[in-house]
């Protein structure tokens, strides 16, 4: 199992009277190639139960074991742990620093003593992987880029480190429709093709949706559901409860459902929506 | 990774203790006046005084002492260097020579230099943490701006001082989360900031504050902005929500403070001073 956690509770400064618990009682793991979504309402603990999964956030009760190496054991090497898995941040200005794309990509190989010519072909790997243009971006100025090469560059990053497990928390958000689609198809990519084990922390429904084959719900640190993407969605007066909403194709097709139209349930993507829309109009014209 | 943890200056702790409920003025004044007599002690049983006046004052604030403690934390190498530094370093001819090599020379005169110096940065850090961990912004700012206003005739911009200061003191908290996001972004990149020696830890800071002063300058751009879209045209013409009033238990705090600096004064006077 790439990540496995049990028992895993977690408290925000701990020791001052702020002392705040945000994570209850967490167990969960994460298999091989697996992309699993992660959603939940705001101020949940998303980001801080991803953290715990590169050993960023070190258990204070419980355990987190990546590949079965225990983060919270002394003898751990954390570096080895945030090799293995690579994290992409909310806001990839955070990540980027150097002067150049090239540059700031070779970064994280830069660290693990690599050979130069070893490190050079990773940054031209990554970089073809999100779709960044070797000879016209390598050598271009990080605050020239727009928001979504911004974060291509962010994530090819991570990537040129070779992780196994991928934590992606909202990469797109603040971006517009064609940033986002072009990240999602990146990203879809990497899974298809290297079999990365993927992680989607999102706040889009619709987004989760279409990507996700697992999804865990979280809410008030706790799990709320665990389950495939079409069982999560189909219990959709509980994810109401919590202030989620279901992806906007499936709200549509409920208010169909409501007005007559004889259509299936679980309905999660636009062409699922598409296709039994039509069957649906073909077997009514035909009953006529 | 939770750098925002230990950091206590310019935190307000919420609570309901008289201590808490004085008017900011009289706590500010009363603060001013302790770090004067602070800087005026130079005897050990003068700061053995301050130390208990100040710990009934925490014990009283119902602030716990481990978390008025807690922000020392990170200065504690730079006071124990300093230490050092004066122990060794500071020289006074006729004093008792305990330890003598090369240029380093520890002296009792240095040892109670050190003393001093230390004692009096604790005492300060301790006074004013405890000063805005009992008094939220908007009281400090109110009572801060008041207490300059006589100040205002002779030409001194008070509001706009008092609103500088307490955007710094806000700073010091938005930074420290902003500095532990760069941080982490970088440990996941497989930087170990706590690895190697000292120039190779040195080497790792500059890639963590290239970052966190360009954030820094389009914050307070963006603050900028959005003060100016609320019309905020500096300190004239601005009244206030709610206006300070003082209480009897200011008058109490005040007399309090009266027997406290006669003690002290007193000790200065007749005490012995360390060097």
């Amino acid at each position: 199992m790439p990540i496995e956690v049990i028992d895993l509770n977690h408290s925000f400064k701990e020791g001052t009277p702020f002392e705040k618990q945000v994570l209850f009682d967490i167990s969960l793991s994460i298999a091989e190639g697996e992309f699993v979504g992660i959603i939940g309402p705001t101020r949940a603990g998303k980001t801080t139960l991803a953290q715990h999964f590169n050993a960023l956030h070190i258990p204070h009760k419980g355990k987190v074991l990546v590949d079965g190496w225990d983060t919270s054991n002394k003898k751990t090497d954390l570096m080895t742990i945030r090799h293995r898995v690579g994290y992409v941040f909310q806001n990839p200005e955070y990540q980027l620093f150097a002067p150049t794309v090239g540059a700031d990509i070779a970064f994280g190989p830069g660290n693990q003593q690599l050979s130069r010519e070893e490190i050079d072909k990773r940054v031209r790997e990554a970089m073809a992987l999100v779709g960044l243009d070797y000879n016209i971006f390598y050598d271009r100025d990080i605050f020239a880029l727009s928001g979504g090469q911004k974060r291509r560059a962010a994530i090819a990053g991570v990537l040129a480190c070779k992780p196994k497990v991928l934590v992606l928390d909202d990469i797109t958000a603040g971006l517009d429709p064609r940033g986002r689609e072009e990240i999602l198809a990146v990203i879809q990519n990497l899974h298809n093709s290297q079999n990365i084990t993927i992680v989607f922390i999102s706040n889009s429904m619709d987004e989760v949706a279409t990507v996700a084959q697992r999804i865990i719900v979280i809410n008030n640190g706790k799990i709320f559901m665990d389950g495939s993407t079409r069982e999560v969605f189909s219990r959709f007066n509980e994810l109401r409860s919590i202030g989620l909403e279901l992806p906007e194709v499936t709200v549509f097709i409920d208010k169909l459902k409501d007005a007559g139209f004889n259509l299936p349930d679980g309905i999660l993507s636009v062409n699922e929506a598409l296709l039994s829309i039509t069957a649906t109009l073909r077997e009514m014209e035909g009953s006529r | 990774m939770e750098l925002t943890k230990n950091i206590t200056l310019g935190v307000y702790l919420p609570g309901k203790s008289k201590i808490h409920n004085l008017d900011p003025r009289t706590k500010i004044l009363a603060v001013t006046l302790i770090i004067i007599l602070l800087l005026l002690s130079r005897s050990y049983v003068a700061f053995a005084f301050s130390a208990i006046f100040i710990g009934a004052l925490v014990i009283i604030s119902g602030i716990p002492a481990g978390y008025a403690l807690r922000g020392l934390k990170p200065m504690l190498p730079v006071l124990v260097i300093m230490w050092f530094f004066q122990l060794f370093l500071f020289k006074s001819p006729g004093a008792t020579v305990y330890f003598n090599w090369w240029i380093f020379e520890a002296t009792a005169a240095g040892l109670h230099m050190g003393n001093l110096i230390i004692l009096r940065v604790l005492f300060l850090f301790i006074v004013t943490t405890f000063l805005t961990l009992t008094t939220s912004v908007v009281n400090l700012t109110d009572g801060l701006e008041s207490l300059l206003k006589p100040l205002r005739m002779i030409g001194l911009p008070s509001q706009e001082l008092v609103m500088t200061l307490v955007i710094a003191l806000r700073f010091v908290l938005i930074l420290a989360e902003e500095l532990e996001k760069i941080m982490k972004a970088q440990m996941a990149r497989g930087v170990a900031f706590d690895r190697g020696n000292f120039i190779q830890k040195t080497k790792k800071i500059f890639p963590v504050f290239l970052p966190l002063f360009i954030g820094a300058f389009k914050r307070a751009e963006e603050l900028i902005v959005a003060m100016d879209a609320r019309s905020y045209t500096g300190g004239k013409g601005r009244t206030k929500m709610k206006t300070l009033q003082m209480s009897n238990a200011d008058f109490s705090a005040a007399a309090i403070m009266l027997i406290y600096s006669g003690i002290i004064i007193t000790t200065i006077i007749f005490t012995p001073p360390m060097i």
